[in-house]
């Protein structure tokens, strides 16, 4: 009987501390995991929340806003005295300006890299690649003087690049990594489809516009997001190349608000949320291909 | 007859073949121009251009030539770079020679590695006393500004990829919303930097009632100034133990460069690395994630059936398997504090005393609060070369430790 008993009862303590280890340790894990996302969430909790108070109420360090709905006039405070206004429709233009413009340019050059056979491609496309490498700081001053000479150049012309939509979108037309981005994708389409399409007589253009962009909504996708951020995130150039309001994107807005100004933090806090509310919703509705473009930009590198 | 009209036609055929290629060859031509203008003007060109500027005296308009010596303005005077560079030099020989002499075992290799031993100390002595002779004469403000890019660089690369692993490791067991999680990790990589830049300074105030003086006083730290604080924090752990770091050194006559050194990285410039890490952990966890779903499952499981416990697998399958994104992620680091400029820019405080300025933000400052675009551009092209030479060590390191698959 004992002897029966024996082999069983290891057995049984072995499974119970699995049992309790595994518990443990997936206790532990959402512990983490949860205590990693407090930390990423505190700061947009504490943005909305401080963006509400009214000035008694923060100073008077409250964290909750006892009326909310009256705290709604900080963003009509902040969006008067910050300008918002003309800077969010100029955010708007420069934006949708880059980005026709770097489609444009990006997918003829994506399509050729992937495409098309010409002599030296893959030469030009390692000197394209390269250019990545170089930080945007070594080429800011020679860039700014380059601008300048252009503007001085095209204003007698009537398309003045300082203080202007020029020197905000072209420069950002070529981007390498869009064109990185869609000529992965573009060499992927089966080869068969442009067999097909050249018995039918079509050529490069047809074929790209009406086979290989509509199979790559995806691609076309992640870059316009990313292009979207950039531009909506650019701080130093725009800065550099704009003296007047009149061009001036949302970010330095809210930059030489918060600079020059000095206003409340209640204010200042509702700035943020104005500024980056666009993004952040853009994020919510399409972050499944969002992630996806993230992670194939790292796998490739 | 029939011979030669196959000759014609193959002919025609080869004719029309040829001239598709040369059509073909101008539409991939005409398909990159637009690409390759924007990119020459506003890629390659600057520079080249930037060197020009660089050689110039050039305060908002262009002035005299002046040679390099808008470079030994910065770097000190060329005797002393000229020291340093055969002390780098006598270093790098030095390290040649031993390694070529390790599987030697004759009486004359260990003369060579004496001889190594020797060419090391000479090259150790000659760089550092250079580099001292050259911060010296040369910008200390600049080499200040590297030495802050340096701590920042070296304090966020380990932390933030290891937490990023680390999220990235858990996020791949099997969990309840995953996607969730992933979502908000995400989050502030996704949001305008001013803003959140801007948030964070408020974050890190100086006022007692600030998120960040609250969290430390929740374990019992007294108030800190964070973004006002230009006081290294080993400064600041020695104060508190009722040491002051800067009156010993002073007694010790080490010199102001050294001491800033030694000092360790500002309280202010910790606040932005806490910021930095904020926003990149969960971008990093997403691009780990992405390369531990490239690691083929079987591979697992024939560690499993070898009998290897968790941590060895993570140590002897995972973790090689994963070194190229490993090298991705440290080379995007590295590279992004030495532009980091944005968000240093809304979170510096004049009361930070430039603890916080980077190279970036220290040429831009050079070139916009300053106007000096020809000095500026001088310390842009050093910047340059030291990009360059890192990411040629990191590509050499690679080599040796990167295994792709």
């Amino acid at each position: 009987m004992a002897n029966q008993m024996l082999p069983a009862q290891p057995v049984e303590k072995q499974q119970v501390s699995f049992w309790y280890r595994y518990k443990i340790g997936r206790i532990l894990l959402y512990t983490i995991l949860t205590f990693g996302a407090i930390v990423a969430l505190t700061p947009f909790v504490y943005m909305v929340l401080g963006s509400l108070l009214t000035r008694g109420e923060m100073l008077n360090r409250k964290i909750w806003p006892r009326d909310p709905i009256a705290g709604l006039n900080n963003y009509v405070q902040a969006w008067n005295e910050a300008n918002f206004n003309e800077y969010f429709v100029n955010s708007i233009q420069i934006t949708t300006i880059t980005i026709i413009g770097m489609l444009i340019v990006c997918v003829l050059a994506a399509y050729a890299f992937s495409r098309i056979k010409f002599p030296g491609r893959e030469a030009i496309f390692g000197i394209f690649l390269a250019t990545m490498m170089i930080p945007e700081t070594i080429l800011l001053i020679p860039n700014f003087l380059i601008v300048n000479q252009l503007n001085k150049w095209m204003a007698p012309l009537g398309l003045p690049w300082l203080n202007n939509w020029p020197s905000l979108t072209i420069p950002f037309m070529a981007s390498v990594f869009a064109i990185f981005l869609m000529r992965q994708f573009f060499a992927q389409i089966p080869e068969e489809l442009w067999d097909a399409a050249r018995i039918d007589g079509a050529g490069h253009v047809r074929f790209m516009v009406q086979v290989v962009l509509p199979l790559s909504k995806a691609v076309l996708f992640t870059v316009i997001i990313f292009q979207f951020i950039g531009s909506w995130n650019a701080l130093v150039w725009p800065l550099v190349v704009t003296s007047k309001p009149d061009w001036r994107p949302i970010a330095v807005g809210l930059y030489s608000f918060i600079s020059e100004a000095g206003p409340e933090l209640q204010l200042m806090l509702a700035g943020a949320v104005i500024t980056t509310a666009p993004v952040l919703l853009l994020y919510f509705f399409t972050q499944k291909q969002f992630t996806e473009g993230i992670a194939t930009t790292g796998l490739k590198g | 007859m029939a011979q030669q009209s196959a000759a014609y036609g193959q002919r025609g055929r080869m004719s029309g073949a040829r001239k598709r290629a040369i059509t073909e060859a101008i539409t991939g031509y005409l398909f990159i121009a637009p690409a390759s203008i924007l990119l020459t003007v506003f890629g390659l060109f600057p520079l080249i251009y930037a060197v020009y500027i660089s050689l110039h005296r050039w305060r908002i308009k262009k002035g005299p030539f002046l040679g390099l010596k808008n470079y030994t303005k910065a770097l000190g005077d060329p005797m002393d770079i000229l020291w340093f560079a055969i002390g780098i030099g006598l270093l790098i020989g030095s390290w040649y020679l031993w390694k070529s002499m390790t599987k030697e075992r004759r009486t004359w290799a260990m003369a060579a590695k004496l001889l190594a031993v020797i060419v090391f100390i000479a090259g150790a002595w000659g760089a550092f006393t250079g580099m001292g002779k050259m911060i010296e004469s040369g910008d200390q403000k600049m080499f200040e500004a590297f030495v802050v890019t340096v701590f920042y660089a070296v304090g966020i690369v380990p932390m933030q990829l290891g937490l990023a692993l680390l999220l990235a490791v858990m996020l791949y067991q099997k969990i309840k919303g995953k996607d969730w999680y992933r979502m908000v990790y995400f989050m502030p990589y996704v949001t305008i930097t001013v803003a959140s830049a801007g948030v964070f300074r408020a974050i890190f105030s100086r006022r007692p009632e600030s998120i960040a003086n609250q969290i430390i006083g929740l374990i019992g730290i007294e108030p800190q100034k964070w973004l006002q604080e230009p006081h290294g924090i080993w400064e600041l752990v020695f104060g508190h133990f009722g040491v002051n770091l800067q009156e010993v050194f002073k007694s010790m006559g080490v010199d102001s460069f050294v001491a800033f050194i030694l000092a360790g990285p500002s309280l202010a410039l910790l606040s932005i690395m806490l910021y930095n890490l904020w926003v990149f952990v969960g971008y990093n966890s997403v691009i780990f994630l992405a390369g531990l779903g490239a690691i083929p499952s079987d591979l697992y499981e024939a560690a499993e059936i070898d009998g290897a416990n968790r941590w060895h697998i993570f140590r002897h399958v995972t973790l090689p398997l994963l070194s190229p994104t490993i090298y991705f992620l440290t080379i995007i680091t590295v590279m992004g504090v030495f532009k980091a400029i944005n968000h240093v820019l809304v979170m510096r405080e004049p009361a930070a005393q430039g603890t916080v300025d980077t190279a970036s933000l220290y040429i831009f400052d050079q070139f916009y609060l300053s106007t000096r675009f020809g000095y500026a551009s001088a310390i842009a092209m050093v910047l340059f070369l030291v990009i360059l030479t890192l990411t040629f060590i990191q590509n050499r390191i690679a080599q040796r430790r990167v295994f792709y698959g």
